[in-house]
């Protein structure tokens, strides 16, 4: 609708402005035959009526012209809000297939091609249509043979607009790929700054970036030349126009065959043409990239998400008194890339118990943890919640159910209080399930110490700008968050390795009281706190290798007690 | 002037130039506004012009033959209106065709000549801006291999690296986006107004009646768009950044079904982008119609003005055409001063950090005086050594140890004791706060840094192979390793099996980070690397990565074969390495906790013998000796 407008807008601007070289040539006619005639009064009129046309082009051009780019504004919006959007169904594994920095960097360029190709792409066809249309039809009227004579270079300008396109976007490419050479250099240098000072090879480093630095200069120079060039190019081709205008019109005018104002007129509407083909030559060859681009954007936005609701959108299974039964039945895992990271394990948690999972790194118990929050589908086998297949049940109520404190404690850049109230929906208190408090899940989190120490308490902006925390700060926060969402089931994925032993027991006793009548999952790397737990869960490259409590397995002397020992041992040294 | 020009406004402009910068520019307001913003506009726009001057000053040949060339240009470009005057004068109106295609001719050699000017002007202007970025790029680089490597720990090398490429290239944008051209754009209005005064200066008066209009609109739509463009470079980086971190945590966002809420978020930072691009839009909009507004009313008032002196022929209608047409030359150069001088802004805040970068102080000195030294005699000393990377977080307190030359030493102990610390206190990348280290009896800061380091030949832990061939990264491109050198020190770690096993043998390719060999044979390299300098002491940093069995058999008789052939210090971790050396020095938390041989230490009950426990232990659930689990087991960091 606004494209419609803009462009009805922006024939008129250019109506009204293409007028305003015909009335001055109207003008000069006058003023020729100022012998014969009193012109005072209709110079006078059309003096009045260019300073009109001038009025209303400007106007009609600002309105134009805010119409026709707003709508590429418009649509860069909603493309970035529907790609926000889909980006937030799809399924962890397929950003761990996308290089994160390359992936962010491609949207946001894409996205700018896209809507300069919509504003700049309408503005360029509609301008380019209107004055051709508009300019050929005036000089045609004043002479045809003139205006096929001059208008004779102006294919060439499109042929020759096509080629230093592609000719500046082929070097530009060549020149980022030598500055890419370039910075890759200096970040292999910076990355080792040690071996380099170490095997003081500094003079080496130094004439390998010179050398690179110097062919930098020569790809630069190769792009100055066709982009300095191209408007020479251009100028000197309309110049061509404007030379038969003289030329020809000159004679044309002499003879008598056209008059001195429409001679006036012409080498006017000449220069006028000579842009919008320039522009056009520009929309044609930008075209293809902005194309690409949408492509590229539309991948993304086509790809589904592996992991969604059931077809008939899930179960929502209602929240019983009872904590549900975890159950794998026959679940294996294989990665994208062949390695096995579960291999058939057939496991039921309880309701209510809690349970310690260790092993070595890359034992699987992470895996585990995935699959129980539904952030990867096992390749076979089933899980259960509560008998009923968590394939079946709405993802939204599945993870309403999941409170996970993960392995990685990402924090985002605002408030700590933001932070941990972040799973918190606004509907939460509505729906009467929270008893939690944020001040109770500070105090289970063993945070309190913690967020005095900061400058503005629970306010204090964590990250980038903000007071960067520790990483045991960070994990603490990470455990109120998922605390005081009071789900049914309780998920510690290795959160507690950056505290000192002594927290860590802290923590867990003050989550004990949490833990009764839930069902808790934490998987850990140290033994010391594993006696709070109803059961421990050895795993070995993606089996469960040993099951029951810390004092059975002790006493058995299997794996995990071998694993206690050499604990013990090694803290007797730090 | 037209509407169907292209203007390229600051927002829409259409160059592929811009579409690269416009990214950069992106990312580069990210890093800014999070890091640097608040540090810059100490110094003043004079005191960095004269700065950037000096780097110019190399090449000023070349740019005073451009300054001579952009006058010359504008000059054929204002002879051709001239022309069309002359030729509607002398036999348009008088109907005198002979003697006509003289000014045609010198028409289109003016346009030709013009545009070549022009050319070569720009031409010329690059290559010598190339050619003096190139160098400001050098030295920036130079500067940072003179600064020791406390400075890369203060500095991520994300943020170093876009002092050397998005700043450096901001002044380039800058350079080739022709903001130099604004020299040349003041000196064509002088020249205009004074052609136009002196055609008629009464026309030319009244022609000017606009301008002040113009530049005060001009100047109060440009402080409106600037207010418009940082907001939405501010927008946009935090758009960009909020992007970045959701699809960081975007598994944190699923787990806690804050997909809605960050969409509200998002939406909310898009909006307002939007909205700032709209306000660009509209101030871009207006400024670019009433300029051609104005330009159309001021040919209307020539054509008033003028008409009434035409009939007294007090002006001719050549005069007249020729006015109209120097108007449309008139217009453009003030509208697009504004634009020029947004970027001749930012290009001063790329110089500013890149002067911030040369100004770095270098920390690890040497006095005037310096002694050389060429090869170990005696031995090293540490005496009473207390380090610390940060304030008094000491990492080191009170070391004290020595070896003599063709001894061979092992420093272990459990992660974090201190020992990489000592092996990087040699080369002195960091220099002690209390104590010495003495070399054949004399502290180290009294020597050449080079010469000092060129005893050493340090094999650090993460094995950094460059980009380049195998050979390369053994030699380093050093003159004196010659290829005997090489075959010396591979046959002696065994890379040479390894070398005829590639199809290219030395020249076999090496990948960034060396990412196409596995981690034993980037090991191997590194040891040979080491070797080939035939040094004086060899500095072994063990990395404990985990390798098959049959790499850990190699690497294993590779170290024991290099410890036999020279004086070493060795980061140890695996118990066949410490069997071999003749002292060991046992490490707890920064403190010497005991110093024997493996013989004596094992006898006596302490933190050696847990530590050769665990090793025993490790070996026994790994099956062989020498197994993967032979390093000692990285303990959970606790703190």
């Amino acid at each position: 609708m606004q494209v419609l407008v803009g462009s009805v807008l922006l024939v008129a601007t250019n109506i009204l402005a293409l007028s305003i070289p015909r009335k001055t040539g109207e003008a000069i006619d006058l003023l020729r035959n100022a012998d014969l005639l009193d012109t005072t009064e209709p110079v006078l009129r059309i003096v009045a009526v260019i300073a009109a046309l001038a009025v209303g082009a400007g106007t009609t051009r600002i309105l134009s012209r805010i119409a026709v780019f707003n709508v590429g504004r418009h649509i860069e919006y909603d493309i970035r809000n529907q790609l926000f959007k889909h980006l937030c169904r799809l399924e962890p594994a397929w950003f761990q297939r996308q290089a994160t920095g390359d992936l962010v960097s491609r949207i946001i360029n894409d996205v700018n091609n896209v809507r300069l190709l919509y504003g700049l792409g309408t503005l360029h066809i509609v301008n380019t249509t209107v004055a051709y249309t508009f300019v050929l039809s005036r000089m045609l009227s004043v002479s045809p043979r003139l205006t096929l004579l001059s208008l004779a270079p102006y294919p060439l300008v499109l042929i020759v607009m096509r080629f230093f396109t592609r000719a500046i976007y082929l070097r530009t490419q060549d020149a980022q790929a030598q500055l890419s050479q370039l910075s890759a250099l200096s970040q292999e240098n910076l990355s080792g700054a040690a071996v380099v000072r170490a095997f003081g090879i500094q003079p080496q480093a130094r004439s390998r970036f010179r050398t690179a630095s110097d062919e930098y200069v020569h790809q630069n120079m190769r792009l100055a030349i066709v982009r300095g060039g191209l408007f020479p190019f251009m100028g000197s081709i309309s110049g061509l126009g404007a030379l038969i205008v003289l030329w020809f019109g000159g004679r044309a005018v002499i003879s008598g065959e056209i008059s001195l104002g429409h001679f006036a007129e012409f080498s006017s509407y000449i220069a006028v043409l000579a842009w919008p083909t320039i522009a056009m030559g520009w929309v044609l060859s930008v075209w293809q990239r902005g194309a690409a681009s949408f492509d590229r954007l539309m991948i993304v936005l086509g790809t589904d998400p592996a992991i969604e609701n059931a077809a008939d959108g899930g179960l929502n299974p209602r929240a019983g008194e009872v904590s549900p039964t975890i159950t794998f039945d026959s679940v294996s895992l294989t990665y994208d890339d062949g390695t096995e990271a579960l291999h058939d394990i057939d496991l039921e948690i309880e309701g209510g118990r809690s349970v310690a999972v260790v092993g070595r790194t890359g034992a699987g118990k992470s895996t585990l943890i995935q699959l129980i929050a539904r952030l990867r589908d096992p390749t076979t086998g089933e899980l259960r919640i509560d008998d009923v297949p968590l394939r079946d049940v709405a993802l939204d109520s599945v993870r309403a159910s999941i409170a996970v404190v993960p392995q990685d404690p990402f924090l985002f850049s605002r408030s700590v209080r933001d932070n941990i109230t972040f799973g918190v929906l606004d509907d939460h208190d509505a729906a009467g399930s929270s008893s939690l408090r944020i001040d109770d899940a500070i105090r289970i989190a063993g945070l309190t110490e913690a967020l005095e120490a900061l400058p503005d308490g629970l306010d204090t902006v964590v990250g980038e700008r903000g007071i960067t925390l520790s990483g045991g700060q960070k994990q603490r926060v990470t455990i109120a968050r998922a605390v005081l969402l009071d789900a049914r089931i309780l998920i510690l994925d290795d959160a507690l390795s950056s505290v000192d032993t002594g927290t860590e027991r802290r923590i867990l006793s003050e989550l004990q009281g949490l833990m009764k009548g839930r069902t808790t999952i934490l998987v850990t790397h140290r033994f010391n706190a594993l006696d709070l737990f109803d059961e421990v869960i050895v795993m070995d490259e993606g089996r469960v290798v040993e099951r029951g409590s810390h004092r059975s397995l002790i006493e058995a002397g299997g794996a995990y007690a071998e694993m206690v020992e050499r604990q013990r041992l090694e803290e007797g040294l730090s | 002037m037209s509407e169907t020009t292209p203007q390229p406004s600051s927002d829409e402009m259409p160059t592929d130039a811009k579409n690269s910068q416009d990214t950069s520019a992106a990312k580069k307001t990210d890093d800014r506004t999070m890091h640097d913003e608040r540090e810059l506009g100490r110094i003043s726009d004079i005191a960095l012009m004269r700065r950037l001057w000096r780097w110019m000053r190399p090449y000023k040949l070349t740019f005073l033959a451009c300054l001579l060339l952009l006058p010359a240009a504008y000059g054929m470009s204002l002879l051709q209106p001239h022309l069309v005057q002359l030729a509607v004068d002398r036999h348009l109106v008088p109907q005198h065709l002979a003697g006509l295609e003289v000014y045609a001719f010198a028409f289109l050699a003016s346009v030709v000549c013009e545009y070549g000017l022009r050319f070569g002007q720009m031409y010329l202007m690059q290559l010598a801006g190339q050619r003096a970025l190139r160098d400001l790029r050098c030295a920036a680089f130079d500067r940072l291999q003179q600064l020791d490597l406390a400075f890369f720990h203060r500095n991520p090398v994300g943020r170093v690296m876009s002092r050397l490429t998005t700043d450096v290239d901001a002044l380039n944008e800058a350079l080739s986006s022709g903001v130099v051209t604004i020299i040349g754009d003041l000196t064509m209005l002088a020249a205009i107004v004074v052609i136009l005064l002196l055609k008629n200066w009464q026309l030319a008066l009244i022609t000017f009646i606009t301008v002040p209009v113009l530049v005060g609109l001009t100047a109060l739509f440009r402080i409106l768009m600037r207010k418009a463009y940082r907001v939405s470079r501010v927008k946009i980086a935090r758009l960009n950044a909020n992007l970045q971190e959701a699809v960081t945590g975007m598994s944190i966002i699923q787990l806690f079904r804050h997909e809605q809420a960050s969409f509200r978020e998002y939406e909310e930072i898009n909006r307002d982008y939007r909205g700032a691009a709209f306000s660009m839009i509209r101030w871009d909009a207006m400024l670019y119609a009433i300029v051609e507004m104005i330009s159309s009313i001021t040919i209307a008032l020539i054509i008033w003005y003028g008409a009434g002196q035409a009939i007294n022929d007090l002006v001719t209608l050549g005069v007249l055409v020729a006015f109209i047409q120097y108007v449309e030359k008139f217009f453009v150069p003030i509208r697009d001063l504004s634009q020029k001088y947004t970027m001749v802004q930012s290009a001063m805040a790329a110089s500013e950090r890149i002067f911030q970068l040369l100004d770095e102080e270098v920390t690890v000195l040497e006095d005037d005086d310096a002694l050389p030294i060429a090869r170990l005699e005696r031995g090293i000393e540490f005496r009473n050594v207390w380090f610390a990377y940060t304030d008094d977080n000491w990492v080191l307190r009170d070391v004290s140890f020595s070896i003599k030359r063709g001894e061979s030493l092992a420093l272990v102990g459990h992660t974090g004791a201190g020992k990489s610390t000592i092996t990087a206190l040699l080369s002195r990348f960091y220099d002690v706060q209390q104590g010495h280290i003495l070399v054949d009896g004399v502290d180290i800061r009294r020597y050449r840094v080079d010469d000092l380091r060129a005893l050493f030949s340090v094999v650090l832990q993460d094995g950094f192979l460059f980009t380049g061939s195998l050979g390369d990264n053994v030699t380093l491109g050093v003159d004196g390793v010659s290829s005997a050198d090489v075959d010396h020190a591979a046959s002696i770690v065994g890379l040479d099996r390894l070398v005829q096993r590639f199809n290219g043998g030395y020249d076999h390719p090496i990948l960034e980070r060396g990412g196409n060999v596995s981690t034993g044979e980037r090991q191997l390299i590194t040891f040979a690397r080491a070797l080939a300098r035939r040094p004086d002491v060899l500095v072994l940093d063990e990395a404990t990565a985990n390798v098959d069995t049959e790499t850990e058999a190699w690497i294993q008789s590779a170290i024991e074969r290099m410890l036999s052939h020279q004086t070493s210090i060795v980061v140890a971790h695996r118990l066949s390495t410490i069997q071999r050396v003749d002292r060991i020095v046992v490490l707890h938390h920064g403190e010497v906790a005991q110093i024997g041989s493996h013989d004596e230490l094992v006898a006596v009950d302490g933190i050696y013998r847990t530590l050769v426990r665990l090793q025993y232990e490790s070996m026994q659930g790994g099956g062989t000796v020498g197994a993967p689990a032979g390093a000692l087991p990285q303990a959970p960091q606790g703190n």
